[in-house]
Formats: structure tokens, C-alpha cells, sequence
């Protein structure tokens, strides 16, 4: 058993896991966070990205043991109580999800992109930024139009290639 | 409200990490399930030895099929034999005038053989998931091998392996649509007759949701649950009643949100069946979430249906008579027959062609089951019939277009019945095709080719008209009630698995009954209160639905005209409902539904004054309304597509998708576009990167993860240019036709019409589906070969 301290959403926690245990694993299985999602087993779907210390991590692929003291957001701490991340709005109102399972994960790894202002957004930048992303019902097409529409958003003055 | 571009209202929940998939449940004191799955393709079970299992830390129990049988269960009955598309009262297969048809009872675990890699044998329960999987190693299984077979045409050779016993040739059943005879006479008439077979191949269902299942069992009540993710809770609910041969009562199913559906969760799968038995053994709650390397070998596949088709045509290109031969390719056990039954009634698409026949052939392999993949048989058909066009215009020396032209049914036609029964209503297919070669600037084509062939780039176009006969479970239930608090409750037998009902639904609610989306409260995936119902697949959903809406709107209105006239003392035909109020013509203060269901259920009101009115026994403002039968509709239109071939690596690039499209009335364009989106996804993966491969010895799985399996990724996609039309279908009120299959339907054909275009290769084999680079490479060298014509 491992004693792992972290800041989870803000919050600072100390839970004793198993030293196998995955950080998806001690994230909804411990912390009772199912918005982190497991669509695979081999780091492909990216349905488990969480922000590790201001990186993007797929949380299947990290054990618990080697994040001690690092601070992690999920999907669910990623914008205040009653508000959404800009690309949260930008995935309703494009209709960026239909099953909703791959969401949290293309969220995590948009909202990590667009923290700092990107020089040039195109669709060649945004697909190899989604690379990471397995999407079954969209067909990504509105999931790279909410990215678009989330940086603009962020960032008006932002220039798009491609068009927005 | 309708038509309008509401983004959805189930969004939020899952945008923010609040939705609710099977694994993010957790019921107290739950136990977890591990699936020991077969590593053969083909084997007899010689012995299982549980004991050193057994005893493994925290393991509860472990169980095999024969302790299954001997608590006296059965197989899962899957009826796999839909119900017809055109009379719904009699089966689409008439099994019945087989003597040899053998279905056996799909078994939660295998028992005397295995007949498929993935098929589960063992499963082991125990406290925790780790527990589970360290006992399940454990677990000694001493298999005799057996030889395999995976292709459904060769598993019709005397020599081939044989599943089931009493099956042989693994032929489960065979059946001639249409009158070959008439058929014949026309072929050997015909200027010019053109043979091709067609591959069609398998498809991984890859939701993204892995499938999970908790079993429940209340020994008080002896009553067991189901929590499951599916695409009706009805089904699966009759299924497990007939395997555990429980009373209706005993069971409930229960379907949180989906994480993607396309067609197999249909189908009761031998997990959830496993679960809900297991749950009995331990008195336990157990729970099972699969992992995606089992999902690559046990969720129900997609397609895998070899084609034949023999056509003939005249000089100027009127196809005079079509002959087909479908093999399906059933997998190991016989979940579904939905693909050949959709394939064969669809097979003459959008054309006037005035003879036709089928040889359907049911066949098992050692594979993984095949059932409905988003499309089922509908792609697999269009795709023969769309190659078959283009290959016949080479050999006629006619224009694509021209030869199209000749044959597409037109509109004066309408009615239109084909010569395998079906009646399209509704549909500009010719005016259809012209706008999509216009929008896809088809005519300029050639100068565009000409800049490719400069950079060495091939340069394809290729075309796909379209219809459907969508159908599905033929019966549904909805029930509206205005509650004590003025919202609108609905319930409904359909079930979303991504496709937007939450807010579609309530925007036809609205349209009929006025009341705000947010006063509308929705209800489905529950058999405790969806008593009846068929799920949702086969673009079937929103057809019935709004068809029960309209119908049960009505019936709500005239229930309130009965109490406004009693409340207000005035004759209950004098009671007018407009601007969703009802008013008369005496002094009357106008009242909405909502109100009117305040003022009843309140205390202060005197029930009797209207109690005899509505008569005892009906509960006010309340309204069920059933469906059973067929509605039909036929989406349709045409899709054109342009790309390149790199000859030096065979990778091909999409340079652009034109899609036309008659949905019917759009009731919601977002979640329309967004069907299209994902249906024209799924089509390019088939066509393109979605190979699920074999050993040719073995018969082993060697696609078994997202890193041999090519799905679509971001930028798979090519630019769009998508526009709806629609010649109205007066078949049901609101006009809809379905949206969820169109993007699918012609994907293959028109893309592989390109890349035939682009190698000038429609005179020789058939291009491998799917063509990846490494497949059209090695195409294009055979090119270069000297063609023997046949």
C-alpha cells in the first residue's frame, strides 16, 4: 500500500492505494471520479487524459505512486462549480459529442492546448493536437470546429487557417 | 421548435463529467467478474480444473458453462431472425420450411467447445477486479484444438471445419429471394452480362464505452437486475426471462447512458446474461467491465458478407435482370440475421430494374457473431450495386452518369414498388444525382486530373446514389402525463446511445403541446417503467416516436377539452385548443395544460365534478400510446467523392466529400449533421484503415487493439460539402425519413468507385476492402501485370 498525498481539483488529498494502482484507477475507484473515462487498454483512446503538474497525461498509463505530491485536474474540476471552460461551451454548442464517452478526455486535451495562446491554428495543428484521441461517433468534425470555436473564444484575435 | 438548431440538453452531464456509463456505478458491496476467454479458434474442452482457482485470495466463485446447464438455465434465444421488412407479422427468413436449420442456445459459457478466440469459458467473481484476474490465471483449461475456419465461402467446402453438429457445410439456412427463372431467361438475353464478387469486410464495433454489466439479485423478492448500456432494455429483458426462465416480474433492466451503440448492443450479450447469474450464486451485486483487448474479440462484428452479382444489360445500358449471391457470414453462434435480410430487400437501390433474385446463404465460421452494424446490409448492397454501374459503364463504354441516368427510377414512377417488394413512397433520385455532381463540380473533373497526374498524383472521382428501407423492431410504446407540477412527463421504449433523443424528443413535444424544453421531463432505459418498446436501431427512433407523439398528443388534448368542460360547466365540444390553450366560446378563463394539471391534482380540487367525465379507471392527463407494424420511409440521395493516389506508396488522400441528402424534415440540424458526420466517418474507416485480420492457419485474431486496428482518427475527414433536400413522405406527420444511416450508406461505393476511377482498374479484380496503402500498393503493381480479359 502507498500513501498518496496529491492536490485533486484544488483539493488536497491523502488516500492509501494499492501500489498497482493506476491513477484512473485511484481517480475513480478512490475519488470517486468517473468523468476520467477508460475506453482502452493499450494508451490509444485518450479517453483518461487528466492535467499532471500543467501537462496532458493519459491516467490509464501512470501509476498513482509516481504522481505523489503532483497536481492533478479532471474533467470535473476543470471549470468553478456552475461554469464551464470555454471549451466546454464551444463542445455544446458545436455538438462537438454524441455519446459523450471520448468528451472528457478531447476536453482535457483542447483545454491543455489553449492555455497559452497557440501562434497559428490550423486544422493540420489541431488533428495532430487530437492524434492522441479516439472519437467514434463524431467523426471529429465538429469536435476540430469546437476547438476553433474555443480558441476564439479565448483568444479573439486569434487567427484560424482553414477558416473557423 | 422544429427544425430549430437547439444544442443538446443531455450535453451538460457529459461535458462536465457527470454522465453516467455502467462502470460509474458502484453498488454497495459489489464483486467483480473476470472472463477466462477462449485463446482457439476452434476447440473441444476436454477438462476445466477450477480447483487451484477456487482457492485464490478473495475469489468468491468460479464457474463454467456446465454449472450453468446444471442449475437447469438455457442459452440466450436471440432470434436472430428479424421480422420481415414489408409484412412485419411474419419472419424475413422462412426458417421454418428448413428442416435443418439448428440455432444452438448462445451459452454465457462455452460448453463442450469453443468456436471462436475471445469466446468465454470461466468466469471467476471475486472481491476485487485484481483478485479476479490473478485467480483467473490460475484457471487450467486442457483444449483439444480443432481446425478453424474464418471465411464464410470457405467454410461451405466439403473439406471445412464444422461448427455445430448438426449443421453441415455450416450452413444454417439458405433461402432464393425473387424467381431465379424469369431471372435466368433475361441474364442469357442480355447484351452484355458483368460477374463480380464482393468482399465486404469485418468490422470491429469499437464503441467507445468498453461493455460493462452489473448483475443484481434481491433473494427476498427473488428478483434480479440488470445495469447495462444497450439500445433497448426490452430485448434484453426477454432474453434473460427465457434463459434464466424467470417470471416477468422477476427481472428489470436497467440502461444508464451509452458510450455508442451502431447496431450489436442490440443484442444480449453473454456478459450480461453472466452477470446477472453470477449475482444469484454469491448473493452478491457483481459487476463486469470489459476491457477493449475483449472487446476486440467478443463484441458482436460488423459486415464480413461476400457478394456475388451477376447483371445484365442492353447496349445502351438498362440493366434488364440482376442475380445475386449473398453469403453471411454468422460468426460462431447465431445472433442476428438483420444484414442479409436488410441487403437483399435493398438490392436494387434507387433503380428501375424489372427482374432480380437472391441465393441468401447463413453460414458459421469461427468468429466472433456478426450482427447490425450502423447500415447492416444497406452499404454492403450499394456498394455491389454502385461497383457494379461503374464497372458495366467501362465495359458499355458509357458515361457514368449516363448509365445511372438510364436506370434510376423516377418521379413520375412513384409509388414504386422493386421486384423485392419494397414501396418507395417519396425521392428525387434523379434530381437527387444532379444536384450532387454539380455541388461536386463533377463536370470540371478532368482539368483537376491533369494537375494531379503532373505531381505523379492519381486522381479519382466517384459517385454513390442511395436509398434505405430502414425497419427494425416493429412495435413501441410512449406514455405523456401532465404531473402535479405542470411538467411534462415522457416515456418512451426508444433509447439513446448518443444520438440526441433527450433534446430531439422534447423539441416534437414542444411543437405538439407548447410546453418549454425544460418543463419536458424524459424517461427511457428502464423496464420498471418502459413496459414496452423496441430500442433504437435501424433510423427507426424518431419516425415512431414523433408518429406515437402526434397521436398521443391528441388524444391528451381532447382529455383536457373533457375537463376544461366540466370545470367550466360548457359543452366539451365548444372547447377550442389553440396557442396550446384551451378556451370557449362562454366566459371561461383560457387554461394550458400545465395549469390544468396544478388545479386537478390539488387538494382543494372536488375530483367528481369531473370524474365521470373521464370514467374511473382513467388517470387524468395521462395518455399510453402503442405502435405495432412497419412506417415506412426511405432516406435518400446521392454522395460523390474526390481523391488522390500516391502510386509510390499506395496512401490515398480524400480531397473532398459531397454529400445530398433527403432525411425528411430536419427536426434538429445539429444533431443531423452531426449523424451524417459519423456515419460518413464509419463508411471511410471500412473503406480505407478498418482491417480486422486473421491467421490463415490459426484462424487467430491479429487485430486485437486500437494499435492494429485502424480506426478513424481527427482529420480523417475531408472537406465537406453537404446539402438537404427533400420530396415530402406522406407517410407520417412530421415528415421524417431518418438521418443516422445516411452518411453510411454510400461511403464505400462512391469511394471505391474513386479509386477504381483513379487506377482505371474497373476491367480487373476487385480492390481489397480495406484499401490501405500496403493493399493498393500491391494493387497497383498486379496492374502493371499483362490482363488475361475473361
Amino acid at each position: 500500500m502507498i500513501e498518496t498525498h496529491l492536490t485533486l481539483n484544488g483539493r488536497k488529498i491523502t488516500t492509501l492505494v494499492p501500489d498497482s494502482t493506476l491513477l484512473v484507477e485511484l481517480l475513480r475507484e478512490h475519488q470517486h471520479l468517473t468523468g476520467t473515462h477508460v475506453g482502452c487498454d493499450t494508451t490509444q483512446c485518450g479517453a483518461c487524459t487528466v492535467h499532471v503538474d500543467g501537462k496532458i497525461m493519459k491516467s490509464c498509463t501512470v501509476l498513482a505512486a509516481q504522481v505523489v505530491g503532483s497536481d492533478i485536474t479532471t474533467i470535473e474540476g476543470l471549470s468553478p462549480e456552475g461554469q464551464l471552460h470555454p471549451v466546454q461551451e464551444a463542445f455544446r454548442e458545436c455538438h462537438a459529442l454524441q455519446c459523450g464517452f471520448c468528451t472528457p478526455g478531447m476536453i482535457m486535451t483542447i483545454s491543455h492546448f489553449l492555455k497559452d495562446k497557440p501562434k497559428v491554428l490550423s486544422d493540420e495543428v489541431i488533428n495532430r493536437a487530437l492524434e492522441g484521441h479516439i472519437c467514434r461517433c463524431t467523426g471529429y468534425v465538429n469536435i476540430i470546429k469546437a476547438f476553433k470555436v474555443a480558441a476564439l473564444k479565448m483568444y479573439p484575435d486569434l487567427l484560424i487557417s482553414n477558416g473557423a | 421548435m422544429i427544425g430549430q438548431p437547439i444544442p443538446r440538453l443531455e450535453d451538460e452531464r457529459l461535458i462536465t463529467g457527470q454522465g453516467q456509463y455502467t462502470d460509474d456505478i458502484k453498488i454497495e458491496a459489489q464483486v467483480h467478474a473476470y472472463f477466462v476467454r477462449s485463446e482457439h479458434a476452434h476447440a473441444r474442452i476436454i477438462a476445466i480444473d477450477t480447483f487451484e482457482a477456487s482457492a485464490s485470495p478473495g475469489v468468491l466463485a468460479v464457474l463454467t458453462g456446465d454449472d450453468y446447464l446444471a442449475q437447469g438455465y438455457q442459452g440466450i434465444q436471440h432470434v436472430p431472425n428479424p421480422a420481415d421488412a414489408v409484412d412485419s407479422s411474419k419472419p424475413s427468413f422462412s426458417i421454418q420450411k428448413n428442416p435443418h436449420y439448428f440455432v444452438n442456445l448462445h451459452l454465457p459459457l462455452a460448453s463442450g467447445a469453443v468456436r471462436h478466440v475471445g469466446e468465454a469459458v470461466v468466469m471467476v467473481i471475486a472481491d476485487t477486479v485484481v483478485h479476479a484476474k490473478n485467480a483467473a490465471e490460475l484457471v487450467r483449461i486442457d483444449y483439444e484444438t480443432l481446425t478453424a475456419v474464418v471465411k464464410a465461402d470457405d467454410a461451405l467446402e466439403n473439406t471445412a471445419a464444422q461448427l455445430w453438429e448438426k449443421v453441415p457445410h455450416n450452413l444454417c439456412h439458405q433461402q432464393t429471394f425473387g424467381d431465379d427463372a424469369p431471372v435466368d431467361q433475361a441474364l442469357a438475353r442480355a447484351d452484355v452480362v458483368i460477374e463480380r464478387r464482393f468482399v465486404n469486410s469485418r468490422i470491429v464495433n469499437a464503441q467507445m464505452e468498453p461493455r460493462a454489466a452489473i448483475g443484481l439479485y434481491d433473494p427476498d423478492k427473488k428478483c434480479w437486475t440488470l445495469i447495462s448500456g444497450s439500445q433497448g432494455v426490452n430485448k434484453q429483458k426477454q432474453c434473460l426471462l427465457d434463459a434464466l426462465k424467470l417470471k416477468d416480474e422477476q427481472i428489470r433492466v436497467i440502461c444508464p447512458d451509452v458510450g455508442g451503440g451502431f447496431g450489436p448492443r442490440t443484442m444480449l450479450y453473454p456478459e450480461q446474461l453472466a452477470v446477472v447469474w453470477g449475482a444469484m450464486v454469491v448473493k452478491r451485486a457483481v459487476k463486469w467491465r470489459g476491457e477493449r483487448s475483449e472487446g476486440f474479440v467478443s463484441d458482436y462484428q460488423g459486415r464480413d458478407q461476400i457478394i456475388t452479382s451477376k447483371m445484365g444489360f442492353d447496349r445502351q445500358g438498362k440493366i434488364v435482370a440482376v442475380k445475386n449471391h449473398w453469403i453471411a457470414n454468422l460468426g460462431a453462434h447465431a445472433v442476428s440475421f438483420v444484414p442479409p435480410s436488410n441487403g437483399m430487400r435493398i438490392m436494387t437501390t434507387v433503380y428501375d430494374i424489372p427482374l432480380a433474385s437472391v441465393l441468401v446463404q447463413l453460414v458459421y465460421t469461427n468468429t466472433v457473431p456478426t450482427g447490425p452494424y450502423r447500415g447492416a446490409g444497406r452499404p454492403e448492397s450499394h456498394h455491389v450495386m454502385e461497383r457494379m454501374l461503374d464497372i458495366a459503364a467501362d465495359e458499355l463504354k458509357l458515361d457514368r452518369l449516363h448509365i445511372r441516368e438510364v436506370n434510376l427510377i423516377q418521379h413520375h414512377q412513384l409509388p414504386y414498388r422493386s421486384p423485392m417488394g419494397l414501396s418507395y413512397d417519396s425521392g428525387s433520385f434523379a434530381s437527387n444525382m444532379r444536384q450532387a455532381v454539380e455541388m461536386a463540380h463533377w463536370a470540371d473533373f478532368p482539368e483537376r486530373q491533369k494537375v494531379s497526374l503532373a505531381s505523379g498524383k492519381l486522381r479519382g472521382i466517384g459517385l454513390a446514389n442511395y436509398v434505405e428501407a430502414p425497419v427494425g423492431a416493429p412495435i413501441e410504446r410512449i406514455r405523456l402525463t401532465v404531473n402535479r407540477d405542470g411538467q411534462l412527463e415522457f416515456i418512451t421504449g426508444t433509447q439513446s446511445q448518443g444520438q440526441g433523443h433527450e433534446t430531439t424528443f422534447r423539441q416534437v413535444l414542444s411543437h405538439f403541446l407548447g410546453f418549454p424544453l425544460g418543463d419536458i421531463l424524459f424517461q427511457s432505459g428502464d423496464t420498471d417503467f418502459v413496459t414496452k418498446g423496441g430500442g433504437t436501431h435501424s433510423d427507426r427512433s424518431l419516425r415512431i416516436v414523433s408518429s406515437l407523439i402526434k397521436t398521443a398528443s391528441e388524444a391528451l388534448i381532447a382529455q383536457g377539452k373533457a375537463i376544461f368542460a366540466s370545470l367550466n360547466q360548457v359543452p366539451v365540444e365548444d372547447v377550442a385548443w389553440s396557442a396550446f390553450h384551451f378556451s370557449s366560446p362562454q366566459p371561461s378563463t383560457p387554461m394550458g395544460l400545465g395549469e390544468m394539471a396544478k388545479l386537478v391534482h390539488s387538494s382543494a380540487f372536488d375530483a367528481q365534478t369531473i370524474k365521470g367525465e373521464l370514467g374511473p379507471n382513467t388517470p387524468w392527463l395521462q395518455v399510453t400510446s402503442d405502435f405495432k407494424g412497419r412506417i415506412p420511409a426511405h432516406p435518400t440521395g446521392c454522395a460523390v467523392c474526390e481523391l488522390e493516389i500516391d502510386p509510390s506508396t499506395g496512401e490515398v488522400e480524400l480531397l473532398n466529400y459531397t454529400s445530398l441528402d433527403d432525411v425528411g424534415q430536419v427536426i434538429n440540424p445539429l444533431i443531423v449533421d452531426g449523424q451524417l458526420h459519423g456515419g460518413l466517418a464509419q463508411g471511410i474507416g471500412q473503406a480505407l484503415s478498418e482491417g480486422y485480420y486473421f491467421d490463415a492457419q490459426s484462424a487467430q485474431v491479429l487485430s486485437g487493439s486500437f494499435m492494429d486496428y485502424g480506426m478513424p482518427r481527427a482529420g480523417s475527414i475531408p472537406p465537406l460539402r453537404i446539402a438537404f433536400t427533400e420530396d415530402p413522405t406522406k407517410l407520417n406527420p412530421l415528415r421524417v425519413k431518418g438521418g443516422g444511416e445516411s452518411g453510411i450508406t454510400p461511403a464505400t461505393a462512391c469511394i471505391f468507385n474513386a479509386l477504381a476511377h483513379a487506377m482505371s482498374s474497373n476491367a480487373r479484380e476487385e480492390i481489397p476492402m480495406p484499401a490501405t496503402a500496403s493493399v493498393l500498393w500491391h494493387y497497383l503493381q498486379a496492374l502493371k501485370e499483362p490482363h488475361v480479359q475473361r
